[in-house]
C-alpha cells in the first residue's frame, strides 16, 4: 500500500481500511454513478450538492448548468471535496455498533479549475455521458455551441485522493459472538429495471443494447 | 410548495424542482441508506465524509468515532452540511446536453451537538439501525458501556433544510424530437443478494425474516 499524499487524506479510523494508489482509486470513481461535491461557501460554511462526475486518466471533472451558483463559486479555484461511495452490502454484527457496511468510497481534495477550451468540452460532454451511460455519446447528438456556453465542466487533478474499502464479515467482540443474533453479510447491487420510452419517441426506434444491459461496473471499453 | 427558509437553502438552478415542505424532505433522508457530511477545517477547506444517519421527528441524528477528528469537530458545534441523494432513474435524452437523472436530495444546514442523555442515546441508536433494515433494531444487542466509550452520536435539528425532486421524461427541445434517437428513462434499483452467516454464527440461529429474500429490493421506507 501506497503512503497517504496528505495528512488530511490519511485515512485514521480503521487505518488498515485505506488505500492511496490509483490503482484502488480509479475503479471506484468510474463505476460510481454520482458524487457529492463540497465546497465552502461565501459565508464560510460548508455546501454539498450531489453532481455527477468523470474521470479521464490523471484528473477528475465535475460539470453543471453555467448559471449554478456552485458551479459559478467553484470555478474560480476554489478548494473543493468530492466524495463518492459505492454501498456494497450490509454487514450485521450481533452488536449494534459493530454493525456496518460493505462501501467502497474515493474522497478526492483539490481545487477546481474550470475547462475553456472548446475541443476539450466537445469531448468530456461525450465522457461524461457515457460515465453515466455507456455507448451513449456514438449515439446522442452532440452539443451545440450555445448549448456548450450553458455548461460548466471544472478540473481537479487526482493527486490528493483516498480510498477507503471495507468488505467481509461483521468483527463482533469475542464476548459476543454466544449471543442469539443472527449475523452475517447480505450483498446489495444496483440493477436496472425495465427501461421506459419517451412518451415523444418516434416510432420504430428500439430501445438500445447498452440501455438494456446497463450494468456497474461497466464493461471495459 | 412551501418556502425556501433561508437563502441557502432555497434551490436557484431548475426552482420548479426544489421542496421545502417537511414531508419530502423527511422522505428523502429515510430513504437515502446514507449520506454525506461536509465541514470546514481550520484551514478553511471543505472536508467530505459518507456515514450513516438516522431521522426521530424532526431530528437528524449522526453517529461517529470519538477518536476521528472529524467526529470531534463535529460534535463541537462546527457547522455542518449533510446531503442525501437517491437516484431513481437515468435520463436519456436525444441530445447529450439534455442527458440528466431523476433524483431526490435533501440538503440539511446547521449544527450539531452530541447527545449525553442515555434515553436518547439508545433511541437514537436503534434509529440508526433501523433506518438501515427495519427489524433489525430489535434483534441486535444494544451499545455498552465500551461502545459509547468509543462512539459519539450528534443530533442536529432538520430546519434549514431543502430537498430537490426531479421526475418524468427527458426534456429535449422540440426540434430534436424528430432525431433518430432512442429517448428515455432507465430504473435503477438496489437489489438484495443471497445472505451469508458470518462463519462463527451459533448453530441453530435462522435467518430472520426482516431480511429481504435474494433478487429483492432492499426495502426503503
Amino acid at each position: 500500500m501506497t503512503d497517504a499524499p496528505t495528512a488530511r487524506t490519511r485515512v485514521r479510523r480503521l487505518p488498515e481500511l485505506g488505500a492511496y494508489d490509483r490503482e484502488t482509486i480509479d475503479p471506484i470513481l468510474d463505476e460510481a454513478v454520482y458524487c457529492h461535491l463540497a465546497w465552502v461557501g461565501g459565508d464560510g460554511d460548508p455546501r454539498v450538492i450531489p453532481t455527477i462526475h468523470v474521470r479521464i486518466g490523471d484528473t477528475l471533472y465535475v460539470h453543471g448548468s453555467a448559471a449554478s451558483s456552485t458551479l459559478r463559486a467553484i470555478k474560480t479555484g476554489l478548494p473543493v471535496a468530492i466524495a463518492v461511495t459505492i454501498v456494497d452490502g450490509i454487514q450485521f454484527a450481533r452488536s449494534m455498533f459493530e454493525h456496518s457496511m460493505s462501501y467502497r468510497t474515493v474522497i478526492v481534495y483539490g481545487k477546481a479549475e474550470e475547462v475553456t477550451d472548446a475541443a476539450e468540452l466537445e469531448r468530456l460532454f461525450d465522457a461524461i455521458t457515457d460515465h453515466v451511460a455507456p455507448g451513449r455519446a456514438a449515439d446522442a447528438r452532440r452539443p451545440n455551441a450555445d448549448e456548450l456556453r450553458q455548461t460548466t465542466f471544472v478540473k481537479v487533478p487526482l493527486t490528493e485522493a483516498s480510498a477507503k474499502i471495507s468488505a467481509g464479515f461483521p468483527d463482533d467482540a469475542e464476548a459476543d459472538l454466544d449471543l442469539d443474533v443472527w449475523a452475517g453479510v447480505m450483498p446489495l447491487t444496483l440493477t436496472p429495471g425495465e427501461p421506459l420510452s419517451d412518451p415523444d419517441l418516434k416510432p420504430g426506434i428500439a430501445t438500445p443494447d447498452y440501455v438494456t444491459n446497463w450494468r456497474r461496473p461497466a464493461d471495459p471499453s | 410548495m412551501a418556502q425556501a427558509p433561508t437563502e441557502r437553502t432555497q434551490v436557484h438552478r431548475h426552482p420548479e424542482r426544489g421542496e421545502y415542505d417537511r414531508e419530502t424532505v423527511h422522505q428523502v433522508l429515510d430513504q437515502a441508506l446514507i449520506c454525506t457530511v461536509a465541514w470546514v477545517d481550520e484551514d478553511g477547506r471543505p472536508r467530505a465524509l459518507p456515514t450513516i444517519h438516522a431521522r426521530i421527528g424532526d431530528t437528524l441524528f449522526l453517529h461517529g468515532s470519538r477518536a476521528a477528528r472529524a467526529w470531534k469537530a463535529v460534535a463541537a458545534g462546527a457547522e455542518v452540511c449533510v446531503t442525501a441523494t437517491v437516484i431513481d432513474e437515468l435520463v436519456l435524452a436525444r441530445t447529450t446536453p439534455h442527458h440528466s437523472m431523476n433524483y431526490r436530495s435533501a440538503v440539511v444546514y446547521g449544527r450539531a451537538q452530541e447527545v449525553t442523555e442515555e434515553t436518547k442515546l439508545y433511541a437514537a441508536a436503534k434509529a440508526i439501525t433501523r433506518h438501515v433494515l427495519p427489524g433489525r433494531e430489535d434483534d441486535a444487542a444494544e451499545p455498552g458501556d465500551k461502545d459509547w466509550r468509543e462512539t459519539l452520536i450528534v443530533s442536529m435539528p432538520i430546519e434549514e433544510a431543502s430537498a430537490k425532486v426531479r421526475t418524468g421524461p427527458p426534456m429535449d427541445d422540440v426540434q430534436d424530437l424528430d432525431l433518430d434517437v432512442w429517448a428515455g428513462t432507465l430504473p435503477l434499483r438496489t437489489i438484495a443478494g443471497t445472505a451469508t452467516p458470518s462463519p462463527d454464527l451459533k448453530p441453530g440461529i435462522d435467518e430472520p425474516a426482516y431480511l429481504p429474500r435474494s433478487e429483492q429490493e432492499f426495502p426503503r421506507p
